[in-house]
């Protein structure tokens, strides 16, 4: 480790646009390519600080400043492009969330990192509509966020009420959606509607530990704690009319459900076995690194390739998950307005993943080379008339859903052409925390949170209200301001504004 | 059009010859030279062998160039494209004798939309003379009462009938619903096409829309056909005493 000054490590800084900053090469040991970040003038004093209080004397112990873990990530062998970092970003282990790196696929030296997928495999957003107002709402709305709770178990160690045994578990880890679809607790048109299809093709469920499977069995159709969340929400602001009418989005005071989940404990394990075999391996082929926590194996051994079909098991494990909730909030719905789904409109309007590996095609110096594109933290978000987006969406670009911290807004945007140029298609994915989690326990007493909340009439169910202050929006950057710099910055497009109006947590 | 020279020449793998690649591009220059072109003697052909020393060989190649009297062009896939041209010419001038029976009527057909007169061809084959100038007319007039534009190619406009009388006049058709919805204008998408060359933006948008919609009916039949597998197999269960609110 380089021991520098604040002032000498700001040398390696350069601002080259209102929302864009350079990392220089040198910042960190090693860096193959250089690193970038995006934020708006207060973001960037929030970023700043944070390297700057790692400069002190003495500072040792927590995760690296966000700035230094882009620079470490741009020095892994088979790094393209940029290292990149999105307005939301905050230290993470080895990566940052919201840094996205992508590595060349016929680079035989190109590593595969489970650091730079997160230990939540595929943790996503996905948004349902429905034909329904606030005013059809607000009056039932304490009921709905009981129903909802009842239906959909949450917090730390909840079982879900889907009957499943280990043979089901098989079958969903390798069909992801299809497997939901099959036993009919979808619609063909929620497939249609979700970022690959809802299935990784390359999923193996052979890769993966006996522990993870029993990990996971009894939490599929779960919501699961730390800042997850099912929230009823209305339409607040539309920004982009056409593209709102064709995620049938007509009028604000439209009635929204977004599910925020992955995938539970099994991707937890799957991360945490992939991190000991990948240390292994490392030493066998003698991959160095800036940072232990980048643990990492090239894509073409053994080990990566494995981790990359465990990865996708536990992909479709999230994506089996988020459709089971699918299928309960509907369920919630239908009995509390005595109907049917159906004729409550309540299609999916799209699931993304913001945790994930992925290969994709991209241009690179003019050319088109295959990727393994990692998103942590990091939304995809795919401009107009790309082939891997729904016909629907087309014309208007891929939705991109962020969700926001609970109590305050959530975001739908839409993918740029300048976004698949600059951050290979990518874009923000939420709120992105300021205050660590035991920094928030410390400061913030949970029953002002709980009343605040209530003060400005949002419904509430949670299962340990004694950790809600780890989510309280004190603890968040301002998802307004991360939106609207990636908005600035062009790298996506301002289209929904959302506002809870009842939350159901872990 | 490169690729199919090389075949023409009988290159060994006309494919995947990646003239991008410095070095790929003077094997190939080589190759027509000692197979095809032969300019030089064996021994004048020593500077364009340095492949692995791109000095020597740029200097051989711009002398080759010269020698060829090759016009000036830019780019090396230009000039790679010249090469190959002057080497067909060379191989067909040698043995004119052989290729005489190839010509525009005997050669296999081509692509560029002409396999559309084929199949209406097929439907009316041996029952129907359908270069008759009755049968033209009727085509034409058909054409116009159902405000079809003019097509040089008559069979070309008939196909572009039928496609109308399916759509908008089958029994099917006129049975469907009408699309219900607030119309999506098709240049307030998001997408940028040529914004400063409207010749170009329009038919763009157009064929994209009609891609778009064959795409959605291929997602639609895709729907179709899961929800017709879910009848026979789904069966939804939830079992409330299975479930447990965590801490």
């Amino acid at each position: 480790m380089v021991v520098r000054s604040y002032n000498d490590e700001l040398k390696y800084l350069e601002k080259v646009s209102d929302h864009c900053w350079r990392i220089k090469k040198g910042f960190q040991p090693n860096m193959n390519v250089e690193g970038c970040f995006y934020v708006n003038s207060r973001l960037e004093r929030l970023m700043l600080e944070e390297l700057k209080n790692s400069c002190r004397p003495g500072a040792v112990g927590g995760f690296l400043p966000g700035v230094k873990q882009i620079a470490n990530v741009a020095a892994l062998p088979g790094i393209v492009g940029r290292s990149i970092g999105l307005p939301d970003i905050h230290s993470g282990y080895g990566f940052a969330i919201g840094n996205m790196a992508a590595f060349d696929m016929d680079d035989p030296l190109s590593v595969v990192s489970p650091g730079g997928v997160g230990f939540d495999i595929n943790c996503g957003v996905r948004l349902l509509r429905t034909n329904l107002y606030e005013k059809d709402v607000q009056p039932v709305k304490e009921q709905l966020a009981q129903s909802l709770f009842d239906h959909i178990p949450v917090g730390v160690g909840s079982k879900g009420i889907i009957p499943m045994n280990a043979r089901d578990l098989e079958e969903a880890l390798e069909m992801g959606m299809d497997w939901s679809l099959r036993e009919g607790y979808v619609w063909a048109e929620d497939k249609e509607h979700c970022e690959e299809y809802g299935r990784m093709l390359n999923a193996d469920p052979a890769k993966v530990s006996m522990r993870a499977k029993k990990r996971g069995l009894p939490q599929l159709g779960t919501l699961g704690a730390g800042n997850h969340y099912a929230e009823i929400q209305v339409v607040d602001e539309i920004y982009d009319k056409w593209s709102a009418s064709k995620m049938g989005i007509e009028e604000k005071g439209q009635v929204v459900v977004m599910i925020h989940s992955g995938s539970r404990g099994f991707g937890h394990q799957v991360a945490t076995d992939a991190l000991v075999q990948m240390e292994k391996a490392m030493k066998r082929d003698k991959i160095e690194t800036n940072d232990r926590q980048l643990a990492c194996a090239r894509i073409n051994s053994v080990e990566g390739q494995d981790y990359l079909k465990a990865m996708a098991a536990a992909a479709n494990f999230a994506w089996v998950n988020r459709s089971s909730m699918t299928f309960l909030t509907r369920q919630a719905f239908a009995k509390m307005f005595n109907t049917t789904p159906d004729d409550l409109d309540m299609h999916v309007i799209y699931d993304v993943s913001h945790n994930i590996a992925k290969v994709e095609n991209h241009m690179v110096d003019g050319k088109e080379r295959k990727l393994l594109v990692h998103r942590k933290g990091s939304t995809r978000a795919f401009p107009p008339h790309h082939p891997l987006i729904p016909v629907d969406y087309q014309l208007t670009g891929q939705p991109v859903l962020v969700g926001g911290t609970m109590g305050t807004c959530s975001y739908v945007l839409t993918g740029t052409e300048q976004g698949m140029k600059e951050t290979f298609g990518s874009t923000c994915h939420g709120a992105g925390r300021a205050l660590s989690r035991a920094k928030s326990r410390r400061n913030i007493d949970y029953k002002e949170v709980l009343e605040k909340l209530d003060q400005i009439g949002i419904a509430i169910r949670v299962a340990s209200p004694k950790l809600v202050m780890e989510e309280a929006p004190e603890s968040y950057k301002d998802v307004t301001d991360v939106v609207d710099t990636c908005h600035a910055a062009g790298i996506s497009k301002k289209c929904i504004k959302l506002r809870p109006i009842a939350v159901i947590k872990g | 059009m490169i690729k199919l020279k090389l075949e023409a020449l009988g290159h060994p793998t006309p494919s995947d010859v990646a003239l991008s690649n410095r070095k790929e591009f003077a094997s190939t220059i080589l190759w027509i030279e000692d197979q095809k072109i032969r300019l030089y003697s064996i021994e004048d052909r020593e500077k364009l062998r340095h492949i692995d020393n791109p000095k020597s060989w740029e200097e051989g190649y711009l002398k080759y160039c010269a020698d060829l009297q090759m016009p000036p062009l830019e780019s090396q896939q230009e000039q790679m494209a010249w090469i190959l041209s002057h080497a067909v010419r060379l191989e067909f001038l040698d043995d004119p004798e052989q290729f005489a029976s190839i010509n525009s009527k005997t050669g296999p057909p081509k692509s560029n939309g002409k396999q559309a007169p084929v199949k209406v061809q097929s439907i009316f084959d041996g029952k129907m003379n359908v270069q008759d100038k009755a049968f033209v007319d009727g085509v034409r007039q058909l054409a116009s009462k159902l405000n079809v534009p003019h097509h040089p190619n008559h069979l070309l406009q008939l196909e572009a009938v039928a496609r109308v009388v399916h759509e908008r006049l089958s029994p099917a058709a006129k049975g469907r619903q009408p699309i219900v919805g607030t119309p999506f204008p098709f240049d307030k998408g998001n997408d940028i096409i040529s914004a400063n060359d409207p010749a170009l933006d329009l038919p763009m948008r157009i064929l994209r829309l009609l891609q778009i919609q064959s795409l959605r009916q291929l997602q639609t039949h895709i729907n179709e056909t899961i929800v017709a597998v879910q009848n026979l197999t789904a069966n939804p269960k939830t079992d409330t005493k299975l479930g447990k609110v965590g801490r």
